[in-house]
């Protein structure tokens, strides 16, 4: 409990990002109703700007981290020094525009040290407080959620100790019972070369711990950090969807019937182009694709509308079961 | 000739210098290529690209595909077990060849000149300028047709742009630097 009360006291600076608002709108409601259930305090950055992505970093790096210490600066006038960070590519750029800026890091080149005074310099004269100590933390979900395994663990079994209220509701507790997930963690998030490295870069098991606590057993995964072919699914479609055909063929080649990713961009290739995958490989795959925050949600008694299931383009096949298997009562 | 030479010269310098002073610890044992996810498109591999640098050879580089079609997954610089960080190199190689206007194809080339016009004026990124753009400039008129109409079912996506408060500074952002 002391945990949650010190929680509350410095808000979390939350940053959704482009996607988030528009086609991985699931992810953000599943993400933030997850957060609220953990009683974990925080807001959203006020104005916050799009970090540039891909087009950004490929054609400048200054611009890549300007358009980054802007958010970083803008949670700073809310009083916020960590900011959450869903989306893996937003999480990268502001990762690296942390290290640009943060005053205690010693381990900068040269030519790093260059660079953050001009940004420095650029922000002083767009009037903000760039003279004070500088120390941003920036999280990814999944790091966030497995350093906070135990209040997930905490939340889980009181759940379970309220038993004559329905905790988990019927359609969600059939959803969890059927599950046979595999964990894809996306190539970038722990190898970038400007990220925490929280977890093993090949053979990462973050996601299944935090399942875990839940009572979620994941199947292991041969392709869990393969890349799904990126932003090339607009430019050079046949890459991308020959790279999202090999990740759904593994992960039925594990025994799964769905898979569980936290980077909107993977669900984007792997859900919303899975009948693209279908009709230019003539396959029939129908392997729904989740995000972690939905099925944390759901085990921790949100509901199918709180989560946004109906937002999935494959739709999650369920069975009327007659029991309902015991851990979810 | 005379000038192209010398931003050449130039681009292999910086990268001694600044990005990857170890570039010719690569003893080619090819562990970056072995990895790399969309090797078998590339025109160069990338324990290739690290020799044309040794080799002098950067203008070759900008005209073949494999720096263009990098998504960054950083394979590469994460198992060299000499610590080349080829995707930085990777990388630097596509800022050097948008900056001297070398970026070879054009597809990606028109995708991240749109993606940026739309930062600079709305602040954000807005899907269907950005899809509609793309695929008139590319001439791929029904690309993506099934997604967008999915998408617009589900109503995953806004119709109107948002406007950010200060979008002012983020235009000046884009414009300074590119």
């Amino acid at each position: 409990m002391n945990n949650i009360e010190q929680k509350n006291q410095k808000p979390i600076a939350y940053y959704p990002g482009c996607s988030l608002n528009s086609t991985a709108i699931d992810f953000n409601i599943s993400v933030k109703n997850l957060l609220k259930i953990l009683k974990i305090n925080f807001k959203e950055i006020k104005d916050w700007n799009c970090c540039g992505t891909t087009p950004a970093h490929n054609t400048s790096s200054e611009m890549s981290i300007a358009l980054s210490a802007r958010n970083l600066f803008l949670a700073k006038n809310m009083g916020c020094d960590e900011i959450i960070c869903p989306c893996v590519s937003c999480y990268c750029k502001l990762f690296e525009a942390s290290f640009i800026l943060n005053s205690n890091i010693t381990s900068r080149s040269e030519f790093e040290k260059k660079k953050r005074e001009e940004i420095l310099n650029l922000f002083k004269n767009m009037g903000f407080d760039t003279e004070s100590e500088l120390n941003f933390k920036v999280y990814s979900i999944v790091e966030f959620l497995y350093k906070n395994r135990d209040l997930i663990r905490q939340k889980f079994s009181e759940n379970k100790i309220k038993n004559n209220n329905i905790v988990i509701y019927e359609k969600e507790k059939e959803l969890l019972t059927q599950l046979k997930p595999v964990c894809y963690y996306g190539c970038v998030l722990l190898r970038a070369e400007y990220s925490t490295k929280f977890d093993n870069a090949e053979n990462p098991v973050s996601m299944e711990e935090i399942l875990k606590t839940v009572d979620i057993k994941s199947k292991n995964f041969r392709f869990k950090t393969e890349c799904c072919g990126a932003i090339l699914s607009l430019t050079h479609k046949e890459i991308a969807l020959k790279l999202s055909k090999e990740i759904l063929d593994a992960a039925l080649e594990a025994g799964a019937n769905s898979i569980i990713v936290f980077c909107p961009l993977c669900q984007q290739n792997l859900d919303l182009r899975q009948t693209q995958i279908n009709k230019h490989f003539k396959t029939n795959y129908n392997i729904p694709i989740y995000y972690i925050s939905q099925i944390l949600g759901l085990a921790l008694g949100l509901s199918y509308e709180d989560v946004m299931i109906n937002k999935l383009f494959i739709k999650p096949e369920i069975k009327k079961l007659k029991q309902v298997n015991f851990q979810y009562l | 000739m005379k000038i192209e030479d010398s931003y050449l010269e130039k681009i292999k310098e910086e990268i001694l210098t600044i990005i990857e002073p170890g570039i010719y610890y690569c003893y080619q044992c090819g562990k970056c290529t072995a990895g790399c996810p969309i090797s078998y498109v590339y025109e160069y591999q990338p324990n290739e690209i690290i020799r044309l640098i040794q080799l002098n050879k950067i203008n070759v580089i900008f005209n073949s595909n494999s720096i263009y079609l990098c998504t960054s997954c950083e394979i590469c610089s994460s198992r060299c077990p000499q610590n080349v960080n080829i995707a930085a190199i990777m990388n630097y190689l596509r800022i050097k060849s948008w900056h001297y206007k070398r970026f070879k194809l054009k597809r990606i080339y028109n995708f991240y000149k749109i993606f940026l016009k739309i930062i600079e004026k709305f602040g954000r990124s807005f899907e269907p300028l950005l899809i509609i753009c793309l695929n008139f400039l590319n001439k791929t008129f029904f690309n993506d047709f099934d997604s967008a109409l999915k998408i617009l079912k589900k109503r995953k996506i806004k119709i109107i742009p948002e406007l950010l408060k200060n979008r002012k500074e983020v235009s000046f952002i884009i414009k300074k630097y590119s």
